[in-house]
């Protein structure tokens, strides 16, 4: 076998100018198909490993209006996130059937100093929620706590902000017991948080997706913000008796469905147990009668959710296809390349043969030359696909910025070229290991 | 030399022509896919817009979190603008073409029943503003426009007694009235049948802002009703400025802005003044970006097939050296070694590019299938796979030259 790799070797630098083209064809396709496998790979990582198996979103319908029916035929969906109104929120935080869950929902706002002359100003994403968010979601804490079901209750105007606001605004990320202004409400800081960004944004997909400049920055409890006369943005559906809203991006929490509501259940009997807690409760809504809708409960996990949602971009699987395609185009040209090779040295093999090597031997020898070359292709691959990143990351859209090679897939890029070439190699080299020893010895 | 000679030579040496036909058949798979895609992408870039498109400047995203802007707010901002020096004709405006912010969103049904997903802009003057040009019909009378507010239920809304007048496209009128004229005539959505609608003028284009499904005809399914903007969180204006004053009318279409909403508009959410130039521009970016891409890929696939049937050809030659000689020594011309050999690379990549129709059509069926892409259109097929011929018989001039070249005297000696 050492001989076999050793010849192998040899057989690349006999013919230096089609071995370059080989290695450069492969190297081509490699970086093509990593790059954007890599990008797939990114989106489609769980966005809490190990937590993220046992996370469920809750929701229950109990929008008081008809059901809507959406025929446009403009591919126009309306959005359904599956959230709740806050009324039903409370219900079930009281009820309490989970080992942890929170109500939630991120908004975009104004956070500010508590200083009328000087406020130093951030405006970005904050998370309103409710007291067990921090175990339920496993948002680190790096200094003082978090807040309580009973500050909940009390409509406590506390604050858990993350280091990098903290600095941003007091300059230092010791801000715990510093005062926060957010709408009209003071919130003081109780808690410093490392920054939490799973990717996507997958507990509240309507405030954002994939981002990698955008996250919560601040966690802040639902009562106490909605206190402060903020709004909570979009949602899924008002009651038709609802009053009027006031601006166009106005909810009205009580009326309107703005709330996501995600479970801890560690187990799957507890979640089947939750499930049916959940349909009886959405089967008690007597106030559902006369808008023509079934109960409707459902219990949905992370996984399931995001798929659901089709939270990754279409284009980008697409793009992976397409250079999965190309890559399969440029195996098909190495195939042929290495063909020609192996077949001008028919005579070479032929004596080999003759002097006693098995049809083994050549097979092997050849399997070897081809995944050397690949080898060789997945090693120039990685630069190429490192550019390849770079300039998908010059693109601005949304998700972009994740476009990273990690150690995962960097392993997998070689993996990928050592498969390459031995699929490549195989039928050329089936071919020269048939090579007829006795023909090519006379003819030389 | 007959065909049954060459397929049997073929046959004989099966190796290199079979990986020739699987590389041609990949590349014409992607080629077609790509073409495909390549041509959903550039519907947009290439539609007629219908509008004056050097004198229109687009202001979007007035938008005010606290404070929902009355009818009488817009229409003074409308007022302002129209007076600022350099504009024209300005008017608060919902949905403007190029800007996707805010998409209104029809299914119309002629009474013909034929149904057409439109998208709808909503604005007093419009037809002057954006410089549409009427081809039948007439524009709406200024008593025919009503109020509409964003904030409104539907509930809320006195429902018109009388079908409510609308302005759309040539396009729409062929696809609706099958080509009869479309003035007078009534339309219905489908979702609000009480609701009638009548047309009561035809432009020659306008191009929809939902720019997704401005592909296979249906960049212009466009309408404008007689709604003048009412109450509303947010507000954007068409401005038709004198393209002599370019500068002066965006200096004082900036200023007009700032003085009329100022006090609204929070920092998290900037005003967008723009030239329509520089709207489509930045509409279409991920349109331009996706091309780049294809052509990258397109380039790549060329090249790769290319270089890989000039090498395997070129080999294929190196080995029937002997055989050429012969054949000319008795007496065949340059001229039909080389028809030989393009006639044989025709032959190989017809079959490729065969087998590659099959697998490009199965490919997109499965992407249509995961992916919502419309369907291949056969069409597409024989433009990819004379690309692909062409590309072969490039590819394989120079091998064949080579082989052309080939003296007769190689047929007497010993390889």
């Amino acid at each position: 076998m050492r001989y076999n790799l050793m010849l192998a070797w040899h057989g690349l630098t006999r013919f230096p100018r089609s071995t370059v083209l080989a290695v450069l064809t492969v190297a081509m396709g490699l970086a093509a198909t990593m790059t954007t496998l890599a990008l797939l790979h990114q989106l489609t990582a769980d966005p809490l490993p190990g937590r993220s198996s046992h996370l469920y979103l809750a929701w229950v319908d109990t929008v008081r209006a008809k059901p809507q029916q959406n025929q446009s035929l403009n591919d126009i969906t309306v959005a359904n996130y599956h959230r709740i109104k806050l009324e039903d929120a409370r219900e079930l935080l009281r009820a309490h059937r989970a080992t942890w869950q929170a109500a939630m929902v991120s908004v975009y706002n104004e956070i500010s100093t508590n200083d009328d002359v000087h406020p130093h100003r951030a405006h970005d994403y904050l998370l309103a929620t409710t007291a067990e968010f921090m175990p339920l979601l496993g948002v680190p804490l790096r200094s003082g706590r978090g807040w309580s079901a009973a500050e909940d209750e009390a409509h406590a105007p506390v604050a858990v902000i993350d280091a990098t606001l903290a600095t941003k605004l007091f300059g230092t990320a010791d801000a715990v017991g510093r005062e926060l202004k957010i709408g009209k409400g003071v919130f003081r800081v109780i808690g410093v948080s490392a920054p939490f960004a799973p990717q996507p944004h997958f507990y509240d997909l309507a405030a954002m997706t994939f981002s990698g400049s955008k996250r919560d920055v601040a966690f802040v409890p639902l009562h106490a913000l909605l206190d402060a006369g903020v709004d909570l943005g979009s949602n899924d559906g008002c009651d038709e008796d609802a009053p009027k809203n006031q601006t166009m991006f106005g909810t009205e929490p009580m009326h309107c469905a703005a709330l996501s509501y995600w479970v801890d259940l560690p187990t799957r009997a507890q979640a089947d147990a939750f499930r049916d807690y959940l349909q009886r409760y959405a089967a008690n809504q007597k106030s559902l009668a006369g808008y023509g809708k079934t109960a409707r409960a459902e219990l949905t996990g992370v996984g399931a959710w995001l798929s659901r949602q089709n939270v990754v971009p279409d284009n980008v699987r697409l793009n992976a296809w397409l250079a999965g395609s190309f890559l399969l185009l440029c195996m098909a040209n190495v195939a042929g390349l290495l063909a020609a090779r192996f077949l001008r040295r028919g005579p070479e093999i032929g004596i080999r043969r003759a002097l006693g090597a098995p049809r083994s031997a050549i097979f092997q020898q050849h399997v070897f030359e081809a995944s050397l070359i690949c080898l060789l292709g997945g090693v120039l691959a990685w630069p190429l696909t490192l550019f390849g990143l770079w300039t998908l990351r010059l693109q601005e859209s949304g998700f972009t910025d994740l476009a990273r090679l990690d150690p995962v897939m960097f392993g997998a890029l070689f993996v990928l070229a050592m498969a390459v070439g031995v699929i490549t190699g195989w039928l050329p080299a089936w071919r020269a290991s048939r090579v007829e020893p006795g023909l090519q010895v006379k003819s030389a | 030399m007959s065909l049954r000679i060459m397929l049997k030579i073929l046959r004989r040496h099966a190796l290199m022509p079979s990986l020739i036909v699987l590389q041609v058949a990949l590349a014409c798979a992607i080629l077609c896919n790509v073409l495909f895609l390549v041509w959903q992408r550039v519907q947009p870039m290439v539609a007629p817009s219908g509008l004056a498109e050097d004198e229109l400047v687009l202001v979007d995203q007035i938008f005010s979190r606290t404070h929902t802007f009355s009818a009488t707010e817009a229409h003074a901002g409308q007022l302002a603008l129209a007076h600022t020096p350099g504009v024209r004709s300005a008017s608060s405006a919902l949905g403007l073409p190029m800007i996707s912010m805010v998409m209104v969103d029809y299914t119309l049904k002629s009474p013909s029943g034929v149904t057409v997903g439109v998208n709808g802009y909503f604005g007093e003057g419009l037809v002057k503003t954006l410089g549409l040009q009427l081809v039948e019909g007439r524009d709406f009378l200024p008593t025919e426009y009503l109020d509409f507010g964003v904030t409104q239920r539907s509930a809320d809304v006195a429902k018109p007694t009388s079908p409510e007048p609308v302005i759309i496209t040539q396009s729409l009128e062929r696809q609706l009235f099958n080509g009869q004229s479309a003035v007078g005539k009534p339309l219905g959505v489908t979702d609000d049948p009480d609701h009638g609608y009548i047309v009561v003028g035809v432009v020659r284009h306008l191009m929809r802002n939902q720019l997704g499904m401005a592909t296979d005809g249906r960049a212009d399914n466009t309408l404008l009703a007689a709604k003048r903007i009412g109450d509303t969180a947010l507000l954007g204006y068409a401005v038709r400025i004198d393209p002599a004053m370019r500068e002066a009318a965006m200096r004082g279409i900036r200023d007009t802005i700032k003085r009329q909403f100022g006090a609204e508009i929070g920092e998290d959410a900037p005003v967008r003044i723009q030239t329509y130039a520089d709207a489509r521009h930045d509409a279409l970016k991920s349109e331009r970006a996706a091309l780049w891409l294809f052509a990258g890929v397109t380039l790549a696939v060329i090249v790769v097939t290319a270089v890989g049937i000039m090498g395997l050809t070129g080999f294929w030659v190196q080995r029937r050296t002997r055989q050429i000689g012969i054949q000319r020594a008795l007496g065949a011309r340059r001229s039909q070694i080389l028809r030989y050999f393009m006639t044989e690379n025709l032959l190989i990549v017809g079959i490729g590019v065969v087998v590659g129709m099959a697998l490009a059509y199965v490919a997109n069926g499965a992407l249509m299938h995961y992916y919502e892409l419309p369907h291949l259109p056969w069409n597409y097929l024989p433009i990819g796979a004379a690309a692909v011929l062409l590309l072969g018989q490039l590819a394989v001039l120079a091998p064949a030259r080579r082989a052309a070249e080939v003296p007769p005297v190689v047929a007497t000696r010993a390889v």
